[in-house]
């Protein structure tokens, strides 16, 4: 009896599966150099990222010591123009909130939008607050310098006046902890990296696991509701223009739109692989979608994603140079805009998580 | 035929079988409410979360706070009564009290193997597990060297109940014409060592082991039940339960089955098992030796008997209630709890929801995470009666904000086993107008190919 069964059990078991080797759909097999994608997204995006980050992040550091030294129309307008281009280079930075960036809250020192106005004006004449306490995060990085150099009505006579010290006591201190903290940050990247490069394991504290959710996270928050979302009122039901991005710089530029646009550039960036100075293509989320055959409708997932995040591009392009404009004068086009950017979510948290698998383990789970 | 039911009813057997897995089961529920404890799940799950998913008809279920701690004592407390057989009755009633309330508190996290628990520490209530090795042996000066066979077999038979639902649950052409979600699953376990790289990637492997886990589930009962091939299959036994605790994070679930299944052998394996344990506990047995234990004859309860028929006729059919409804029930999920349907699928889903202002036809979208733990999110995600619930929620919620007249709608996307991701509910459906039911569903969209 017992032999019958085991004999039973095992020629069914062989029968069945060469049987249906054949017919496969898809081919799962796994031979993806995850290594080799992790040292391209370090090497050839990440730190490349990081240390623009910080040559601009250097320059807006001259600028604030040359408009404390003379505080000047001069000396604000490069300072103006330092910070754009740092707060631009940021935005291929935000994504990364991994390792020492994580840890200290890197994404939220640097960009927490709107910025505290009453809480800015307290800590100026105050001079005594802790950066590191999440209390303060909306009363520094990129939003707050937006404030202190384009928020006021006449910023010449403010950082002139008798109150002038203690702004620029302000401004300099932000402007050190931001490069202070990039600095730290690249340090820690620098010998990080074999351990970052060689964690190809599937597990939910690997770097690829942490990498995408990252990005996923920083899709679906720092850019979609963030830039968009919230601005057009897609969760409050009424529009808040006050939200948007460089709030005050953009009273007299167009400037919300431009760091968007960038920080599409970087996502489409990071999910091709692309190097973070020139065109050049490595191992990315792409090429591993595609090493899986992940497949959407006949065509490949991949390119399914890429030709979404386009017509993103093209909806915000599409857009008045000036965001504040579009929502005042037609927010229904930005709403629309808002489900074009949204149409990539599904996308990424279903069917490229599935695809790759991703391993989550909040806690046990049988399957169901 | 009633002569034969009654012949049976009145046979008897060894009681030690019953001593052993009383041990077992009141170890195994021990170590698994700390380890429960110990990895902070309590507060993850019991505490953090502001909003908790209900079973239907149970909705009265009230969260409790930190008083959950004192829900997790109480369960270990008896778990440890359990094992000693001290106070059994009153500690097996504790038990089934305790874990059920917890298991009633968050549907999030319901499990297969919870529900087991639940519905086997059920059935210990009824079941004399104290009547040998025991502490109540002592108070009560008695003992039972044997006991109705109807005992042991009725643990026996919720096990096949177990096995072979499970095994006709992966009968579908997912698992084996596609070898899916093994298909998904396996070759992402690249990291094992040795075969990660090699047989986790192999298309056959994956259709082997489809095959082989459903066949495995079916004849497994048949395997243990019968003598000669008895030994063989327990030896199964705890290499598929530890082969999938390699593979997946299914926790203690293949711990409790292996040693659930001991309960297959017969006397003399167990009396074995006892001998030692007696040699391990010799100091305590030689201070209580003075102590005249009298062997009485167990008699049957019929009331028990009857208890016992209902709740098995009821294992029998909860599973299979599924089929009063239309479509994949992967897909739409009615009849798949509490049917032993296990490891069958690879489900995401992404769930927002639209609140509409009907007064002033305006709109906004809720931010999940405002009210979920990424985890609920997650499962609430994919899970028709979750929607539901949620979006109930939320109509309330945002009633008491001050909006008067809203309608909530889901925009919701669910892949399911690799397929690409499909729209699941009906985003016309105001789903405050939907009280949750066993009516079939018809806002869940059906199953594209």
């Amino acid at each position: 009896m017992i032999k019958k069964v085991i004999t039973l059990f095992t020629v069914a078991t062989m029968l069945f599966s060469c049987g249906s080797g054949e017919e496969s759909l898809n081919d799962y097999n796994d031979g993806f150099n995850r290594a080799s994608l992790l040292q391209n997204i370090a090497d050839n995006i990440i730190l490349p990222s990081y240390n623009n980050l910080n040559q601009k992040l250097e320059a807006l550091e001259v600028s604030t010591n040359n408009f404390t030294n003379f505080a000047n129309q001069n000396n604000l307008e490069q300072l103006r123009l330092d910070w754009l281009n740092a707060y631009l280079s940021w935005q291929n930075v935000e994504m990364f909130d991994i390792g020492m960036a994580e840890e200290i809250d890197f994404r939220r020192k640097m960009n927490a939008y709107p910025c505290n106005v009453t809480r800015i004006s307290l800590n100026i004449s105050s001079e005594d607050y802790d950066l590191n306490s999440s209390n303060h995060y909306s009363a520094q990085g990129f939003p707050t310098l937006d404030y202190l150099l384009n928020g006021f009505t006449d910023p010449i006579q403010v950082y002139n006046g008798p109150e002038s010290s203690k702004h620029l006591n302000y401004l300099n201190n932000l402007v050190q902890d931001m490069l202070t903290n990039t600095n730290n940050i690249i340090n820690e990247w620098n010998s990080n990296r074999e351990p970052f490069i060689n964690s190809t394991e599937n597990t939910a504290t690997s770097s690829l696991n942490k990498l995408t959710n990252d990005f996923i996270f920083y899709y679906e928050k720092g850019f979609r509701a963030n830039k968009i979302g919230i601005p057009a009122g897609v969760f409050s039901g009424s529009p808040l223009p006050q939200n948007i991005e460089a709030y005050y710089h953009n009273l007299n530029n167009n400037t919300s739109k431009i760091l968007a646009l960038e920080a599409l550039t970087a996502i489409k960036k990071f999910f091709s692989g692309i190097y973070f100075d020139n065109t050049s293509e490595g191992n990315s989320l792409k090429n591993y979608l595609n090493h899986l055959n992940a497949l959407e409708d006949g065509d490949t997932l991949s390119n399914v994603i890429i030709t979404t995040f386009n017509s993103a591009e093209t909806a915000i392009n599409d857009l008045d140079d000036n965001l504040m404009n579009q929502i005042n004068n037609n927010n229904y086009q930005l709403l629309v805009t808002y489900d074009k950017v949204q149409a990539a979510v599904p996308l990424l948290k279903i069917d490229m998580i599935g695809s790759l698998n991703i391993d989550v383990d909040y806690i046990d789970a049988d399957g169901d | 035929m009633t002569t034969r039911v009654k012949q049976y009813i009145n046979s008897y057997t060894d009681s030690s079988p019953l001593a052993v897995f009383r041990i077992g089961f009141g170890l195994m529920m021990l170590f698994s409410i700390v380890r429960f404890w110990n990895k902070g799940w309590i507060e993850k799950i019991y505490i953090e979360p502001s909003f908790h998913f209900k079973y239907y008809g149970f909705e009265w279920i009230n969260s409790i706070g930190e008083g959950v701690y004192i829900l997790f004592i109480l369960c270990a407390l008896s778990a440890c009564f359990i094992t000693l057989g001290f106070k059994y009755r009153p500690a097996i009633i504790t038990f089934f009290l305790s874990f059920t309330y917890i298991e009633l508190l968050e549907k999030t996290v319901y499990l297969n193997h919870y529900y087991f628990i639940c519905v086997l520490s059920f059935l210990l209530i009824f079941l004399p597990l104290n009547s040998s090795f025991s502490l109540d042996n002592f108070i009560s000066k008695t003992k039972s060297i044997s006991v109705p066979r109807w005992t042991i077999d009725s643990i026996k038979l919720m096990l096949c109940i177990v096995y072979i639902y499970a095994g006709l649950a992966k009968i579908n052409s997912d698992w084996l014409l596609q070898a899916l979600p093994l298909k998904i699953w396996l070759p992402s376990k690249y990291d094992l060592p040795i075969i990660g790289e090699t047989f986790m990637q192999e298309n056959w492997v994956h259709f082997a082991m489809s095959w082989g886990g459903m066949l495995y589930d079916l004849l497994i009962p048949f395997l243990l039940l019968y003598k000669r091939t008895r030994t063989f299959a327990f030896l199964l036994v705890v290499f598929f339960h530890v082969f999938t605790r390699v593979l997946f994070p299914i926790g203690v679930f293949p711990y409790i089955m292996i040693i659930s299944a001991l309960i297959f052998f017969d006397a003399k394996f167990h009396k074995r098992i006892i001998n030692i344990l007696k040699i391990i506990i010799d100091p305590i047995r030689k201070k209580l030796s003075h102590i005249n234990i009298q062997n009485v004859k167990f008699n049957s309860n019929k009331k028990i008997i009857w208890v016992l028929t209902i709740f098995f006729i009821l294992q029998l059919t909860i599973p299979l209630r599924h089929l009063s409804y239309n479509g994949n029930i992967m897909w739409h999920e009615q009849g798949y709890r509490f049917s032993w349907r296990v490891m069958l699928m690879e489900k995401l889903g992404y769930t927002t929801f639209k609140i509409v202002d009907k007064d002033k036809n305006q709109f906004f979208y809720v931010q999940n995470e405002d009210f979920l733990t990424s985890y609920q999110e997650k499962q609430m995600s994919f899970q028709p009666d979750f929607i539901l619930e949620y979006a109930h929620f939320l109509g309330k919620h945002f009633k008491n904000q001050g909006y008067d007249d809203i309608a909530v709608y889901a925009d919701s996307y669910v892949s399911l086993n690799g397929r690409r991701n499909q729209r699941y509910i009906d985003p016309e459906i105001d789903l405050l107008e939907i009280k949750d039911s066993f009516e079939n569903k018809k806002w869940i969209l059906p199953l594209k190919k």
